[in-house]
């Protein structure tokens, strides 16, 4: 179909004669159907480094490094929100300024000229993080800080940065829990922001992030299990830091072999970086998930490639009845749109008012006499 | 003296309006000195936007008031500055009204004792001129309209004001002398905020002096007016808790309000003494502190009423300031309704020691309040420490205030009875001190 990326269909020659059209008309429709079938049309990203200082160069080494990536993929930059915490490339401390290198001996810079980053320095918060995944944001926000995704959206975040047993460390100064990150996930599932999610977490203790995720169609991975610390891959004496995660960079090593027609699935994926290469054990969760994870394609998350056929045929649709997943308490959409509760007044009631009037006409009565009752009636 | 009172209430109500309709309405209104948890406006329009969305108000700590408050504010709600305006007003009338009885019935006391020949001759000095009682009234209402502590409570249209307007209501009736009145505004009182339970001690006292029922344990008369009255307070106050149920329909309220007061879980800081420490408490000896504090706005009850028996108005007013300065959310609000008492004994202006001290005290207290407040919270360069040295100073302050009109009205007692001019057993000259 339309989605793989595929600039032929296989198998079909258009200028073939030979081909009767009803045949061929089948042959789109079922594409086409499969197409208007499948719950994901568009993609998006949200890549996140957390940490500050030159000494953690290399988380945002990996968050560019994965930005990179996705790019180049596919995703375009109105569909990644790039939130980086610290500048590495223009920081006083870097011997070469508006680079950020991922491999040593600068083989391989991951700034470029056409990075666009969306939360910078202090704006990277864990409150502008939640906000940003369950789209609660003032409405000034300006588009590129927004994640506008729907339900049919298929989204990657990528976390790095410093973290531990069920937390991630923002900025040196606060923390997100995994129950906070596994609640916004709901609360994106409940609002239909999602179709799919891969989540990918590249702290010490990683996997505790995704433990508490209880929302349907998410599927995550992490660089370390409990109890493990993630370890970072090569120092460059030069620039003097550590560059990498190792995680990461084995994770770059096997995105730079996919390109957008690439049919490596997600099985492809949990064996990146195993224990001999990471020295920490990488650990996935997919039990959220509806598909079988050998059936996503790693262009599902991490690239998004529309190639358009421009055909003169005109093919039928069924409309398509069944649905896969139920959202919890599914209202019509009439009442989706007026969700406002109608203002009713709260009344006391009744048999108050009267006892209470009875009680003070009664009390009026006793202190000032009867006698006040002909000048009423 | 309707129109010099008129004319107080018309300038009072102009001040207010003026406050209202500028910018510093809603900055009085953030204040911690004048709106606590308990009589916040904000709170009462959330409670009842909640109530107009089915959900009981009482769910969450957020309100705190009464269901006939509720009542009553279900239809004000729109009006509220006018409501608040009125409530001043209502107080200020309520006290004028008392006062002048009082004033009556002290003259009247006077002269009678003055023909009988009761007082020693060097105390003639010592006497209320009928020209300084006349004007007392009008001295006390001015107190209270135009008192910056009233003022301010008005303008963040906290609910303080009616809770003192039901208080003066209650001083009203009791100086008046109807029995069943009182109790029902006592009922009242008690039912908005536990604490004027300890008043029934001197409203009795009062009823009790002006029937003529000596109060003396042993007599029969004491006993069965005593159970009348209480009879009629706890009557009315059922009543009003039964009421209260019907209204919404279920005992919420009990926790919330009464819980609320006497097991004060919302340490935010007000002017009064109960955050601070229990901020830093352990759970384990929370409910001894809790009681320990809460015990101490009871505790002065009996034994003033013991030394004042003969003089329960003062009663009135001692326990009122005792209330004000203990209570466990106290605002500005309260203070400034034991501070319209002050005109009535200001003939004891010649016995008071510490009265400059005190007012300095009080004038520097109020004023370092939101320079405190401003300092810790927004420069961050004090502390809570410095914010709690201020309310504790304040606190002594009122305590000094209250205690050194206690000892002056002492004083002129003892000096009525025994002469100005006090001399030791061997003719020298002695001093009274209050141990």
């Amino acid at each position: 179909g339309w989605k793989r990326g595929s600039s032929f269909l296989p198998g079909i020659d258009v200028t073939d004669t030979k081909l009767s059209t009803s045949a061929f008309l089948l042959l789109h429709q079922a594409r086409a159907e499969r197409f208007f079938r499948s719950d994901h049309t568009n993609n998006w990203a949200v890549l996140v480094c957390t940490s500050r200082f030159w000494f953690n160069y290399r988380h945002v080494a990996n968050t560019l490094s994965v930005y990179r990536s996705v790019k180049r993929l596919g995703i375009p930059d109105s569909h990644i929100v790039l939130m980086l915490a610290d500048d590495m490339a223009c920081n006083h401390r870097n011997p070469k300024p508006a680079t950020v290198f991922s491999h040593k001996n600068m083989e391989l810079n991951v700034y470029g000229d056409d990075v666009e980053v969306d939360y910078r320095g202090y704006e990277v918060t864990v409150e502008n993080f939640l906000r940003v995944l369950t789209g609660r944001l003032p409405p000034s926000t300006p588009r590129s800080k927004r994640l506008l995704s729907d339900d049919h959206s298929n989204i990657l975040i990528y976390l790095t940065g410093h973290g531990g047993n069920g937390f991630l460390k923002f900025q040196d100064s606060e923390e997100i829990s995994n129950v906070e990150l596994a609640d916004a996930f709901e609360q994106m599932w409940q609002k239909r922001r999602y179709n799919e999610l891969l989540f990918i977490i590249d702290t010490c203790q990683g996997a505790s992030m995704y433990e508490r995720f209880y929302s349907p169609n998410l599927m995550a991975l992490a660089s370390s299990q409990v109890g493990e610390d993630s370890l970072s891959h090569q120092p460059d004496l030069a620039i003097g830091v550590h560059l990498m995660d190792r995680y990461t960079f084995y994770l770059l090593e096997f995105l730079e072999d996919i390109h957008p027609a690439s049919q490596a699935n997600m099985n492809d994926l949990f064996k990146v970086c195993p224990k001999s290469q990471c020295v920490s054990t990488p650990g996935h969760r997919t039990d959220l998930f509806q598909r079988d994870p050998g059936s996503v394609l790693i262009t599902d998350f991490f690239g998004s490639v529309r190639k358009v056929e421009i055909t003169m045929e005109t093919i039928n649709l069924t409309p398509h009845t069944e649905t896969a997943l139920a959202y919890v308490d599914q209202l019509p959409v009439a009442q989706i749109i007026h969700q406002k509760p109608k203002q009713k007044d709260w009344h006391p009631p009744d048999g108050f008012i009267l006892g209470l009037w009875t009680l003070i006409l009664l009390v009026f009565f006793r202190t000032y006499g009867i006698k006040h009752l002909k000048h009423i009636f | 003296m309707a129109a010099p009172l008129t004319l107080l209430v018309i300038v009072a109500v102009t001040i207010r309006a003026v406050l209202f309709r500028s910018s510093l309405a809603e900055l009085i209104s953030e204040r911690v000195e004048v709106v606590s948890p308990l009589n916040s406006w904000k709170r009462v329009v959330e409670g009842l936007a909640l109530l107009d969305l089915g959900v009981s108000p009482y769910s969450g700590d957020v309100f705190h008031e009464t269901p006939l408050t509720i009542y009553l504010y279900h239809f004000v709600i729109d009006y509220a500055e006018i409501v608040c305006m009125i409530a001043d007003g209502i107080t200020a009338v309520a006290l004028y009204l008392a006062v002048q009885v009082y004033n009556k019935n002290v003259f009247r006391k006077q002269k009678y004792a003055l023909e009988a020949d009761r007082y020693p001759h060097d105390c003639l000095e010592l006497m209320q001129t009928p020209k300084e009682l006349f004007y007392v009234p009008l001295k006390v209402a001015m107190f209270y309209l135009l008192s910056p502590f009233t003022i301010l409570s008005c303008v963040a249209k906290s609910t303080c004001g009616i809770n003192n307007a039901i208080v003066a209501l209650f001083v009203l009736c009791t100086i008046k002398g109807s029995a069943l009145l009182s109790a029902i505004f006592l009922a009242l009182a008690t039912y908005q905020s536990i604490y004027p339970i300890t008043l029934f001690a001197p409203a009795l006292i009062y009823l009790l002096q002006r029937l003529y029922i000596p109060v003396n344990l042993r007599r029969q008369s004491f006993w069965l007016f005593t159970l009348q009255y209480a009879f009629m307070f706890v009557g009315s106050l059922v009543v009003i808790v039964g009421l209260s149920f019907f209204l919404l329909g279920s005992w919420d309220y009990i926790p919330s309000v009464y819980g609320f007061i006497l097991s004060v879980p919302d340490l935010t800081p007000n002017i009064g003494l109960f955050w601070y420490f229990f901020a830093e408490m352990f759970e384990h000896f929370r409910l001894f502190f809790i009681c320990v504090f809460q015990i101490n706005v009871f505790f002065y009850t009996i034994p003033l009423s013991i030394k004042l028996k003969d003089h329960p108005v003062f009663l009135m007013f001692m326990q009122i300031a005792i209330i004000s300065i203990f209570k466990s959310y106290p605002t500005v609000g309260d203070i400034a309704l034991y501070m319209a008492f002050l005109p009535v004994w200001s003939h004891l202006y010649r016995f008071l020691r510490n009265i400059f001290m005190v007012s300095c005290v009080l004038l520097a207290c109020s004023a370092l309040f939101p320079v405190l407040w401003h300092l810790w919270i927004y420069a961050g360069s004090a502390n809570s420490n410095f914010y709690y040295a201020i309310t504790l100073l304040f606190n002594v302050g009122q305590v000094l205030l209250v205690s050194d009109y206690f000892y002056a009205y002492l004083r002129r007692e003892h000096h009525l009875s025994h002469g100005l001019y006090l001399k030791k057993k061997d003719g020298s000259e002695a001093t009274l001190v209050l141990k």
